[in-house]
């Protein structure tokens, strides 16, 4: 079977099986390695991509269901004009990174949630946030940053959508 | 000279990450990112009995199979390993000791077809009883799990050992049994069991080994090189040195990985392939083998006066190490000084087994038997007040560690610490104020509570070179773990001593050929150590710069500051030169400016013949801190939510109080997961029941809370600048905390962690059985080899 679809702004062909998690494919074809096959049954969050601008689990996304789909990974995140999304910012700037090994599903799943709900509070953000699991941080920090984000810019929103 | 600045108040403080960035953007590359399309798979063949005698082995037609490589067993790494006593095989030889113990590995071009092969594998195992208890593996005619336990390499030397008995260490300071004879005292008794706690680190174990001119390099996700080094070394039977050992950026270790598992096994199959091989442990794997916090089993007996004064105390303590000794071997030393410490006491004695059982084996955690012992501690302390009418706050600012008081070793300690931390957790809770409203009907409870651990000092080196441009790299064989130690402690206290901007100073990542012995990133050690070696490096030199830069301005190298990448004349900020002045002048004349420097341990005395078995006598430095607690338990459920949380947390110095601030956090909610929902068992045929996400519950966003923090500064401590190590600690007394608070919400004693709701309900309804350990002798001594 063959599957057409986009891969971060570029039109990708798989001729596999259609079986295949979308995660490996990332990380074995393409060398995006940015998102993590943490537990590869979609508890984690380490792996969140966006299919065609929707936080989806790539641990759990088989190639068959790609066809004519835009796959975005971090790695395409931000436009290249942009060198860091806006949220990105926001995180450096809390310094709230520690492994890191959560943060690319982390990131990718957030900018989809800021996106959609800018007007979102406290609450509604530690609910977003309960599909991405990090061991670290002890989420709060992250949690402040999203907000930090939300209170004092909603310049960056618009440009998200398209990238 | 008011306007020169000391090398610690020119140290930068809240330096951001400088790794930030790429791990954001998903651009670092882990170990686990660094397989190459030429890079061979391995998988492992792991023993599904937790106890047998292996009867055949034969992997010739693994041979035949797709793709594959190399296959190896335990005939080709034969040496034993371990932390105390060798007596680790990298693969399993004739015995089987748990669920899960690798046995075969191959190596293939997929890893779909390492994984195929290993069905080709002829393996017959006779099943043995196993021992799967520490109950079952003390009992008079209990099987040996390790039959060959006297033949075995010892490592250090002083732990007595018997059988199961894989190590124990027992102290022992005044006369105990005349303080627990006296008439006036209450005797007070408690009993405390705790399961294991999995790490789970986002990164599971991964190596990647290399055959590389007659040496093995491995690249692998470690807190411990040089364990790794010397590990690969013996089980292959080479000298160490040859093999190498790198370290990537490490997507998380808590701990787990403070000990060599699987790397050695690419080193094997690298030599034999020629290629380049990873090893990643699957999540289920990881899971399986994890090298748990231990479970435990604890009674712990106090004799206290009418007026509070602890006179007497002795405990016995039992770890299970699982199936090899490992880290519990030497934890059993840190039995003393956490459930000896926190307290004044009169006669004390303790002791500490780790005990081998047919299950997975155990490791180190961040802080280690601390956390348990606290609880265990913090338990019985308010048992005591219970029992005796004391307030628990009030009994504890009576009886903290103070100045010249003795710890359980006869070591003693030096200044009033904890008594103003608890000043101070008054002080914060006077500011966050307290928040029963939020219990809303449900039972309420809270508690202060304390901890007492230590800095893992030991060996570190660094190597500092001054560059051309005025930057300067500094080598160690430090590694990034995620605490932010190699990104901001160190290039803060370097660039501190050398008047640079922290962004001048590069952090090479380890590589055990370039950096000299270290004995690992853990134990809060990082800053200390290797920040201590750091120093020293940077005084040579300091001294060479200035001797350089005297020659070159004609002026004594004692009139001479560093400050803003310059060497000035002291009191006249512009005067002098730049440092790449001084470099190129000094490349001219006496060669490169490059300095090293070392540190180790102190060795703070003990009381002679208080310590028997201890790998650590005195606490060179201790590290105190408080936590309190307030939850809601719901009664009808059993589900306990915590409303609100403090610590008040010695550091000594704060360099970074905002990356501590995040330790701080985190280390607390990995703490509430131990408390309050990670649960680990081992089913009856000798399995982690726990090996996946679903089936093992960390903390999530929605079951954390802010944790209000004070830094507690200007306690003793021989580390840099006055630094303790902040990332280990704040996990000590979560436990503690959460479960003296619950017992205080539901108004039962609470013995046992973690507290799920189907516990907390067994409690509130009474039918939670009470730890009883028959396996424990009620004399102290009995429990003791003598
Ligand atoms: S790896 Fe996909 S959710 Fe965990
Ligand atoms: S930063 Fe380590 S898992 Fe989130």
């Amino acid at each position: 079977m063959s599957v057409t679809f986009r891969l971060n702004g570029q039109t990708t062909r798989f001729h596999d099986d259609p079986m295949t998690p979308l995660i490996d494919v990332l990380r074995r074809e393409k060398f995006l390695t940015g998102a993590k096959p943490v537990c590869r049954e979609g508890f984690c969050g380490a792996c969140t991509v966006q299919v065609d601008g929707e936080a989806q689990m790539a641990c759990l996304k088989p190639m068959g269901l790609l066809d004519g789909r835009e796959v975005t990974t971090i790695e395409g995140l931000g436009n290249g004009r942009e060198p860091l999304h806006p949220l990105q910012v926001a995180f450096a700037a809390a310094d709230v990174v520690q492994c890191g090994m959560c943060f690319p599903g982390m990131v990718m799943a957030l900018s989809a949630f800021v996106r959609d709900h800018p007007e979102a509070d406290r609450t509604a953000i530690k609910t977003a946030m309960v599909g991405n699991i990090c061991r670290c941080t002890g989420y709060e920090r992250i949690i402040d940053a999203v907000v930090d984000h939300l209170k004092d810019g909603a310049a960056p929103k618009a440009e998200l959508a398209d990238v | 000279m008011s306007d020169v600045l000391s090398p610690e108040a020119s140290t930068v403080m809240n330096l951001p990450r400088r790794d930030a960035q790429d791990k954001l953007r998903g651009r670092t590359k882990y170990t686990v990112d660094r397989a190459r399309p030429d890079t061979l798979h391995a998988a492992v063949l792991r023993s599904t009995l937790a106890a047998g005698r292996i009867r055949k082995l034969d992997v010739s037609a693994v041979w035949d199979c797709e793709g594959v490589r190399g296959v190896v067993t335990g005939q080709d790494a034969p040496g034993l390993y371990g932390i105390g006593i060798a007596d680790h095989p990298l693969l399993a030889v004739d015995t089987i000791r748990y669920h899960g113990e690798p046995i075969v590995a191959i190596a293939a071009d997929t890893e779909a077809l390492a994984r195929a092969a290993l069905k080709a594998i002829v393996i017959e195992i006779e099943p043995l009883p196993a021992v799967q208890t520490m109950a079952d593996a003390l009992a008079p005619e209990a099987r040996l799990i390790h039959e060959d336990w006297r033949s075995y390499d010892l490592l250090f030397e002083g732990g007595a050992r018997s059988g199961n008995i894989a190590w124990e260490a027992k102290s022992s300071r005044g006369d105990v049994d005349a303080a627990f004879a006296r008439p006036d005292v209450k005797v007070v008794e408690s009993s405390i069991g705790v399961g294991r706690q999995s790490h789970v680190p986002l990164e599971p174990r991964v190596a990647i080994g290399s055959w590389e001119n007659g040496r093995a390099h491995l690249q692998t996700s470690t807190q411990v090189p040089w364990t790794v080094r010397n590990v690969t070394g013996r089980v292959m039977q080479l000298p160490p040195g040859h093999v190498r050992v790198t370290v990537p950026p490490v997507g998380g270790g808590f701990g787990l990985k403070f000990d060599a598992s699987i790397e050695p096994i690419t080193a094997v199959l690298a030599k034999m392939t020629g290629r380049d091989v990873i090893l990643e442990n699957t999540r289920q794997e990881e899971m399986a083998t994890c090298l748990c916090r231990e479970n435990a089993e604890i009674v712990i007996r106090s004799a206290v006066t009418p007026d509070g004064e602890i006179v007497g105390r002795e405990a016995v303590v039992l770890m299970d190490a699982g199936a090899y000794g490992g880290e519990q071997v030497f934890l059993t030393t840190m039995t003393s000084h956490t459930l000896g410490g926190n307290y004044r006491v009169g006669a004390i004695r303790i002791v500490s087994r780790a005990v081998y059982t047919n299950t997975p084996p155990n490791g180190a955690f961040r802080a280690c038997n601390g956390v348990y012992n606290t609880f265990a501690l913090e338990r019985h302390t308010d048992e005591i007040c219970a029992k005796m009418g004391f307030d628990p706050v009030e009994f504890r600012k009576r009886n903290v560690l103070g100045d010249g008081d003795l710890g359980p070793t006869g070591q003693v300690f030096e200044d009033d610490v904890l008594h103003p931390m608890l000043q101070r957790m008054d002080a914060l809770r006077e500011k966050t104020g307290t928040v029963e409203h939020l219990a809303d009907g449900r039972l309420y409870g809270k508690a202060t509570t304390v901890g007492t651990w230590f800095v893992f000092v030991g060996p570190s080196a660094a190597t500092v070179n001054l560059n051309a441009d005025g930057s300067a790299t500094l080598v160690t064989s430090g590694v990034e773990i995620g605490s932010g130690t190699m990104v901001q402690a160190l290039p803060q206290i370097v660039a501190g001593q050398l008047g640079l901007d922290p962004n001048q100073v590069i952090v090479r990542e380890a590589d055990t050929d370039a950096a000299g012995l270290d004995a690992g990133v853990g134990g809060g050690r990082t800053t200390v150590s290797i920040g201590a070696a750091s120093v020293a490096a940077c005084a040579d030199v300091r001294e060479k710069m200035l001797r350089t830069a005297g020659e070159m301005l004609q002026t004594k190298p004692e009139d001479l500051v560093l400050a803003n990448g310059r060497v000035e004349i002291a009191g006249r900020p512009g005067s002098g030169t730049t440092i790449p002045a001084v470099v190129a002048h000094a490349q001219a004349t006496t060669g490169p400016i490059s300095g090293s420097g070392s540190f180790t341990a102190k060795n703070t005395p003990a009381m002679s013949g208080c310590a028997a078995g201890h790998f650590v006598d005195a606490l060179d430095i201790p590290v105190f801190v408080v936590h309190e607690a307030e939850v809601a338990v719901d009664p009808d459920t059993g589900h306990v939510e915590v409303l609100a949380y403090r610590v008040v947390q010695d550091v000594g110095r704060a360099l970074n109080p905002r990356a501590i601030h995040s330790q701080i956090q985190g280390g607390v909610v990995q703490g509430l997961g131990y408390a309050l929902h990670e649960e680990v068992t081992i089913t009856a045929d000798g399995r982690i029941a726990q090996d996946s996400f679903e089936a093992y519950r960390v903390p999530l966003a929605g079951d954390v809370v802010p944790v209000a923090i004070d830094l507690y500064e200007g306690a003793p401590s021989m580390g840099p600048l006055g630094t303790k190590g902040a990332g280990e600690v704040p996990i000590l007394a979560v436990g503690a905390a959460i479960g003296c608070a619950v017992a205080n919400a539901i108004g039962k004693p609470v013995d046992k962690l973690p507290l799920t709701p189907p516990r907390v309900l067994r409690l509130l309804r009474g039918r939670e059985p009470k730890p009883v350990y028959l396996h424990i002798a009620p004399s102290w001594t009995q429990n003791t080899l003598g």
